[in-house]
């Protein structure tokens, strides 16, 4: 009876609406929170669409940096990226898929390994600006490797995509299920056998979608290379990695630094270039693992 | 020239060796069990022993041959008109190296013309001494190798042997990377502090490099505005935008929203996390800086700057979001769902089940969370460098243009200037600071997140 009386009173009745509004409330937060974000998305995307979809043109793809806004191009900086994002992946992949396969397969327990493991994570998370100080007080002040080169460049952003290849190439490992193992063993395979001919290629995709990611985000990367002093006012395309280059993100800060407002469509139209190419990698990524990722 | 003829004409040969350690082996091979070791691992170890001795020696060559080559090119009468000055006689030996290696080239100096020849005659010395050196250490790593080439050698051991020691080099490169960062860091940042005191440094109040001379050296090289700006910026304004945002998509898309949104929502978000930053601050300073002065002005501040710390730090905020959204996403996974089925079974509503029981429950995780975004904030340099503007000041306007340790950095070292100069210097002092303080923080954050999980296992 009393819990009746509970339940249709007047003040129990005004509290579970309020109860319910505070949940309505709630709810309707978070999916402001959510259309917030989507809404600064679609602005950054509509202004750079905006002002710079009209400076898309071939000259524009193949030419190169001028001080004239309407002649100027982006093919010399993005063949200084291209060459750059090349020495970056040759150096970086292997080390980081040995690196996972070491301290996933073989590495003992020991205060040394505990080390490594230790600095690949905090260097996961260490600002990308420091490696570039590295890069400049090591590969140019020391090695004195020639300045604003895509070979430091590249060098100097390996180190930075190292790690994220080490922590993705060993989740990828991890997931191969010790029967693969097992199995090669029992036939006779040796331990780098196993590895090598059964869990590498079945982890294969995982790591690989890790690498275009890093390497997503290698090219996107500015500060380090503005380090070593890829800021040069490039006209050529470069020949070669010692050539002086500059790389895409590069020429957007460069460019929007100009005071001529005519640079407002050459960075926009370089952005949209640049935003295109980290799509196509990430949508490769995405790709890679929606095909080939078994689930154990 | 001559080096890099070597390098191809030694790899080359370990291709050769290759062929031919697995050729003599198959020749061996006269039925099951007659060989320890396939043929192809024959083929490795011969082609390893090739290489790695040759290669060894290549490298060690071409490192000390510039000093030969300058030590022959100082006995040359020439020589005797470079100047005392280091630097000056730097340079010119680099013209004259250029002018050998490019006939073309034009020299700045005509002493560089007159030793590009005495320099191209000893590179080419230099260079056929230290190839045939590389060559007779490949042939006879190469006979060794082949000798070993019997039915009953392990080379499969061998080279088995070979692959671990790689696989281990390769994750030693990480502690090596480590360890050049702080070993740069703390040389150059060394040579900085001879001049200008630590303490003057850490907690003196005014910053202007450009002012530094002589005896007021100390009182030009106060950082805290600049460890403010960064705090203000990266650790105030950027997380009140991320923190609501990121902890309120994660909360909806975890809790409210049906399979289909998530499954197009959560990945849309995380494109905001893979703009590169340039492309943010391009944005910070096109669009967000003049709408904030704008509307500042309207109402009624007077003279707002274009370059604000507010306009750096929404932009900021809304790059860093997503990630805080997956850390507190990972965070509200880890809750056993028990906790939430138990308080939604006594009646709470939803938002009560999230705000009593799966936040405080979720909280070490999302703390550590909001640790790695500060750390990623104040380390980041683009947005600050195009949209938060250059004047060292202690204030609390987020209208007034402020400088934070990244942009410095980069202030510091790019444009002319002379390295070992302490303006250049600073700049690896500030990169130590950012270094110390972000690897406090991910270290204490990994570690709660680690703790914070095994809590729930």
């Amino acid at each position: 009876m009393s819990n009746n009386s509970t339940f249709s009173s007047p003040a129990f009745a005004k509290r579970l609406a309020r109860r319910h509004a505070a949940e309505r409330r709630f709810k309707l937060i978070g999916l402001g929170a959510i259309v917030l974000s989507l809404a600064f998305l679609a602005l950054l995307l509509f202004i750079m669409m905006h002002s710079g979809l009209g400076g898309l043109n071939w000259n524009f793809l193949s030419g190169s940096d001028s001080t004239d806004p309407h002649v100027a191009g982006i093919w010399s900086a993005a063949k200084g990226s291209i060459l750059t994002m090349l020495v970056t992946l040759l150096l970086s992949f292997p080390m980081g898929v040995l690196a996972a396969i070491y301290l996933e397969e073989f590495a003992p327990r020991s205060r040394w390994i505990e080390l490594v493991e230790v600095s690949i994570n905090n260097l996961a998370a260490v600002p990308s600006i420091i490696f570039g100080l590295l890069g400049l007080a090591v590969f140019i002040n020391t090695l004195n490797l020639p300045r604003s080169s895509p070979l430091v460049g590249g060098l100097t952003l390996a180190l930075m995509t190292m790690p994220v290849i080490v922590i993705s190439g060993r989740n990828a490992i991890k997931a191969v299920p010790p029967s693969i193992r097992d199995a090669a063993l029992a036939v006779g395979a040796s331990k780098v056998q196993a590895v090598f001919h059964h869990v590498l290629p079945l982890a294969l995709p995982g790591i690989l979608t890790g690498t275009i990611i890093g390497m997503a985000r290698a090219l996107g990367e500015t500060a380090p290379l503005l380090m070593i002093g890829m800021r040069a006012f490039i006209v050529t395309p470069p020949g070669g990695i010692t050539d002086p280059s500059s790389v895409l993100p590069m020429q957007i800060f460069l460019w929007s630094d100009e005071i001529d407002k005519a640079f407002v469509q050459n960075t926009s139209a370089a952005i949209i270039v640049l935003l295109v190419f980290l799509l196509v990698m990430n949508g490769l990524a995405i790709y890679l693992r929606n095909k080939f990722e078994v689930r154990w | 020239m001559i080096l890099s003829g070597v390098l191809l004409a030694v790899i080359g040969l370990g291709l050769v060796g290759w062929f031919a350690g697995r050729g003599r082996a198959r020749l061996l091979y006269t039925g099951r069990g007659s060989m320890h070791s396939m043929p192809g691992y024959h083929g490795w170890h011969l082609a390893l022993w090739i290489l790695v001795p040759a290669l060894l020696a290549w490298t060690a060559w071409s490192m000390i041959m510039p000093g030969l080559v300058d030590g022959a090119v100082m006995a040359d009468p020439a020589a005797a008109q470079l100047p005392a000055g280091d630097m000056h006689r730097a340079a010119i030996l680099a013209d004259a190296r250029n002018i050998a290696a490019n006939p073309d080239a034009v020299a700045f100096d005509p002493l560089a013309e007159q030793l590009a020849r005495p320099m191209r005659a000893a590179q080419i010395r230099f260079g056929m001494i230290g190839g045939l050196l590389v060559m007779i250490i490949a042939l006879a790593g190469g006979g060794y190798g082949f000798t070993r080439v019997r039915a009953g050698f392990p080379a499969r051991t061998h080279v088995e042997r070979a692959i671990l020691a790689l696989l281990l080099i390769a994750s030693l490169m990480a502690i090596l990377t480590t360890f050049g960062i702080v070993a740069s860091l703390l040389f150059e940042a060394g040579l900085f502090f001879k001049d200008v005191s630590p303490i003057a440094f850490l907690t003196g109040t005014h910053w202007a490099p450009g002012n530094a001379r002589g005896v007021d050296i100390d009182g030009n090289f106060g950082a805290v505005p600049l460890f403010w700006g960064t705090i203000y910026i990266g650790a105030i304004i950027a997380m009140i935008v991320a923190i609501p945002l990121g902890l309120m998509s994660a909360i909806y898309l975890t809790q409210y929203a049906s399979g289909t949104i998530r499954k197009w929502v959560k990945p849309i978000l995380e494109i905001l996390a893979g703009i590169p930053t340039v492309v943010y601050g391009y944005f910070a300073a096109l669009t967000v800086a003049p709408l904030i002065r704008d509307t500042a002005a309207s109402l009624g501040v007077a003279n707002p700057s274009t370059e604000s710390a507010l306009a750096a730090g929404l932009v900021m905020g809304v790059m860093i979001s997503p990630f805080v959204s997956s850390m507190a996403d990972d965070a509200l996974a880890a809750v056993p769902r028990a906790m939430s089925d138990g308080s939604l079974a006594l009646g709470a509503t939803r938002s009560e089940t999230i705000k009593k029981v799966l936040l405080p429950a979720a909280l070490p995780g999302i703390v550590a969370g909001v640790m790695l975004a500060i750390s990623r904030a104040i380390g980041e340099t683009m947005i600050v460098v195009m949209a938060a503007g250059a004047s060292a000041r202690l204030s609390a306007n987020p209208l007034a243009s402020m400088t934070t340790v990244t942009y410095q950095i980069v202030q510091m070292l790019t444009g002319d200037q002379e390295f070992n100069s302490p303006k250049t210097l600073s700049a690896f002092a500030l990169g130590l600071v950012l270094f110390i303080v972000t690897l406090i923080l991910n270290i204490i954050a990994l570690r709660v997140v680690k703790r914070f999980r095994e809590a729930y296992e």
